[in-house]
C-alpha cells in the first residue's frame, strides 16, 4: 500500500478527530452514530451485497454485541475494550450457527430464516427480563479504561472513528482477498463457484459469521456511546434501516457502504422540521432507489467521474469489487 | 389437562388460527399468479381494521361495513398491483422482498399519521356474550371469524377450480408465457390475484379487530401467517387453511405446555425448524433449489 493510498484516509480521520474536539458533545454524538452505522453497513454489505445473502436480521447481530458487551461489563466489570470484541466474537459465532441452516437456503426462504431468527432474538430479549431489562431496556454502565479510569465523551468518539476506518480498512482488505473473491462469486453463480472447487456452503458461513461479527462490533460500540439499550432499536425496522443504508449507497462495494450509511445518518437530522413525516420519507427513498438507482450513489459518483475525466477506463461494478 | 380443558384451548387455538389462515392464505394467492411474496400483507390487514372502525363509526349496519371493507381491499390492491409490483415483477427477488416490505413500512407510516399509536376497539356483529354448548364456552365472534375463514377458503378454492380467471391464474402460475401466448391477458390476472390477496386481507382486519382491538401492531399478524403459510407450502390453498389452524393450535396449547414466557417463541423455533427439514412445506411440492 503506498502512501497515495493512505494519504486520503488520513486526512480525513484527522479532520473527523478534530471536528469532534471542536464542535459539542450533540453533534459528536451524531458523527458517532453515523460511524457506527457505517460498520454495520459495511458489515451487511458483505453479506448482501457480495455474497447475494439476504438478511433481514443483520440488527439482531447488533442486539447481541450491544447486550453482549453492555452484561460483560455490567456483570464482570470488564472495560469495554475487553467487553466490545468479546460480544463481537460471541456475535460472529451465532452468526455462523446461523449461516449454518442457511446455507442451504435462498432467496425468499433465506429472508424467512432471518426474519423468523430476528424475531427468536427479539422475544428472548423481551423474555429474559431479569438479564436483559426486557422491554423497559437497559443502562449501559459508563465506559472505563481500566477499573476506576473513565474515558470521556471525546475519548470514546475516538475510540468509535479509530474502529471506523479499521473497519472500512478491513472490508476493503476482505474484498481484495481470496475470501473477498469467493464471496462474489458465490452471488455471481453458485453453481460456478462449486465447479471451480469453492466450496459455497463454507463461504455462506463465512459470510455470516464476517457479517455478524461487523454488526456485533456496531452494536457494542453503540450501546457504549448511546448509554442506554432497549429491544425496539434492534428490531426489523432497524434492519430495513440498514439494507436502506447498502441500497442508497452500492450493493457490494465498500465505499457504498461508507457513502449510504452517512447520507442516511444525517437524515433525521435534515428533516427534523418535518419529523412526523420522516418514516415515510425514508421508505420512499428506499424504494425510490430500489426502482430507479438500484446500483445506488457510488454509480452515480463513477458516472459524474466519467464526465469529469472521459478518458478514464470504464469499469463495471464487478470489476470494481475487487 | 382435562378433557373440557384441551378442548376449550382447542377452540381458542382454531378460533385465532382462523386469522392466520386468512393471512397466509393472502399471502399464497399472488405467490402463486406472479412469484411475488407480499411482505406487506401484515399491514394490509391493519389497514382494514382501520377501515372497518371508519365505516362503523359512520353507523353504517355491519353487513354494509363488511361489503365497503371488502370494495376498499379489491380497489387498494389494484392501485399497489398498478403503481409499484407492476414495474418491478420482474426484478430480483431482494428488490421485491425489500419493495414489498417498504410498501407494507408506508402503510404503517400513513396509519400512524392519520390515527396515531392509540388503540381503538370494535364490536363483533354478535355481542361477546359467550355460547355455552355440551360445558363449553364459545366466543361468538370467533364463530364467525372460524366460518369467514372455510367460506373464504372454499370460494377461493372454487374459484381456481372452476371459473375462467382462475384457471387462467392457475395457467399464468404454471408458465407466464405459455399462459399470454394462449391469449390470457397476464396483467389482468396478476391484477386480480392482488386485489383479492388485499381483500382477504383487509377482511381479516375486519374479523380480528373485535378479538384483539385496533393497534399499529395488528401487523404483527403477518409473522404467524408466514408460519402458517410456510407449514402449508406457500402454493397450496387448503395447506394456508390447515397452516392456520395448526399454528393457532400450536400456539395456544404451547401457552399452557411450556408457560406463557416462551409462547411467542414456539413458532418462530418451528419456523426455523421447518426451513432447515422441509423448506417446502407439509403440503407443497418441492420448489426450493439447492445449491
Amino acid at each position: 500500500m503506498s502512501l497515495r493510498d493512505v494519504l486520503p484516509g488520513m486526512v480525513v480521520i484527522a479532520a473527523l478527530a478534530i471536528f469532534g474536539a471542536m464542535v459539542g458533545s450533540y453533534p459528536a454524538y451524531l458523527v458517532s452514530l453515523a460511524m457506527i452505522n457505517i460498520i454495520a453497513a459495511l458489515g451487511l454489505n458483505l453479506l448482501t451485497g457480495n455474497s447475494g445473502q439476504i438478511s433481514l436480521c443483520h440488527s439482531s447481530f447488533m442486539a447481541i454485541g450491544a447486550y453482549g458487551a453492555t452484561l460483560f461489563t455490567a456483570r464482570y466489570g470488564l472495560p469495554f475494550w475487553i467487553s466490545i470484541p468479546l460480544a463481537a466474537a460471541i456475535s460472529a459465532l451465532i452468526g455462523a450457527a446461523l449461516g449454518f441452516p442457511a446455507r442451504r437456503l435462498t432467496g425468499l426462504y433465506l429472508a424467512l430464516a432471518t426474519l423468523g431468527f430476528l424475531q427468536i432474538v427479539q422475544l428472548g430479549i423481551e423474555e429474559f427480563a431479569d438479564i436483559t431489562g426486557g422491554v423497559r431496556g437497559m443502562k449501559v454502565p459508563k465506559p472505563e479504561l481500566l477499573t476506576g479510569l473513565r474515558v470521556s465523551e471525546y475519548g470514546i468518539y475516538l475510540v468509535v472513528l479509530g474502529v471506523c476506518a479499521l473497519a472500512i480498512w478491513t472490508a476493503r482488505n476482505i474484498l481484495r482477498s481470496r475470501i473477498g473473491r469467493e464471496l462474489n462469486a458465490i452471488r455471481l453463480s453458485p453453481h460456478a463457484a462449486q465447479a471451480l472447487g469453492i466450496s459455497v456452503a463454507r463461504v455462506k458461513l463465512t459470510a455470516f459469521a464476517l457479517s455478524a461479527a461487523f454488526a456485533g462490533v456496531a452494536g457494542g460500540l453503540m450501546a457504549v456511546v448511546v448509554g442506554f439499550i432497549d429491544p425496539v432499536e434492534f428490531g426489523v425496522s432497524a434492519s430495513l434501516r440498514q439494507i436502506t443504508f447498502i441500497v442508497v449507497g452500492g450493493m457490494g462495494s465498500v465505499a457504498g457502504s461508507v457513502i449510504g450509511a452517512s447520507v442516511l445518518s444525517a437524515l433525521p437530522e435534515v428533516l427534523r422540521p418535518v419529523k412526523e413525516y420522516s418514516d415515510i420519507i425514508y421508505t420512499l427513498i428506499l424504494l425510490g432507489f430500489l426502482l430507479f438507482v438500484p446500483r445506488g450513489l457510488v454509480t452515480v459518483w463513477d458516472r459524474l467521474v466519467v464526465l469529469v475525466r472521459p478518458a478514464a477506463p470504464a469499469i463495471g461494478p464487478e470489476e470494481r469489487a475487487r | 389437562m382435562t378433557v373440557t380443558l384441551a378442548l376449550q384451548l382447542a377452540i381458542a387455538g382454531i378460533s385465532v388460527g382462523s386469522i392466520y389462515a386468512l393471512v397466509a392464505l393472502a399471502i399464497v394467492i399472488p405467490f402463486k399468479a406472479s412469484g411475488v411474496f407480499n411482505f406487506a400483507q401484515g399491514e394490509i390487514v391493519t389497514f382494514g381494521a382501520y377501515a372497518a372502525l371508519i365505516l362503523t363509526q359512520l353507523a353504517l349496519p355491519y353487513p354494509v361495513v363488511f361489503v365497503g371493507v371488502l370494495l376498499i381491499g379489491v380497489v387498494g390492491g389494484m392501485l399497489i398491483e398498478r403503481t409499484l409490483i407492476r414495474p418491478i415483477v420482474k426484478a430480483p427477488e431482494f428488490t421485491l422482498i425489500i419493495a414489498t416490505f417498504a410498501i407494507g413500512l408506508l402503510i404503517k407510516g400513513a396509519l400512524a399519521l392519520r390515527f396515531g399509536d392509540s388503540p381503538a376497539s370494535l364490536d363483533g356483529p354478535f355481542g361477546t356474550d359467550p355460547l355455552l354448548f355440551a360445558g363449553l364456552r364459545f366466543n361468538p365472534t370467533a364463530i364467525w371469524i372460524f366460518a369467514c375463514t372455510l367460506l373464504v377458503t372454499f370460494a377461493v378454492l372454487a374459484f381456481f377450480r372452476y371459473t375462467r380467471l382462475g384457471k387462467a391464474m392457475r395457467a399464468v402460475s404454471i408458465s407466464p408465457e405459455a399462459a399470454r401466448l394462449m391469449g390470457i391477458k397476464v396483467e389482468t390476472v396478476y391484477r386480480w390475484s392482488w386485489a383479492i390477496s388485499t381483500a382477504i386481507g383487509t377482511v381479516a382486519g375486519l374479523l380480528v379487530a373485535p378479538l384483539i382491538g385496533i393497534n399499529p401492531e395488528i401487523g404483527q399478524l403477518i409473522l404467524r401467517g408466514l408460519l402458517a403459510a410456510v407449514i402449508g407450502g406457500f402454493t397450496s390453498i387448503p395447506g394456508a387453511l390447515i397452516g392456520g389452524l395448526a399454528v393457532g393450535l400450536i400456539e395456544t396449547f404451547a401457552g399452557v405446555i411450556v408457560g406463557s414466557t416462551f409462547k411467542n417463541l414456539v413458532p418462530f423455533l418451528l419456523l426455523m425448524l421447518l426451513l432447515v427439514v422441509r423448506p417446502q412445506g407439509l403440503f407443497g411440492v418441492a420448489a426450493i433449489k439447492r445449491v
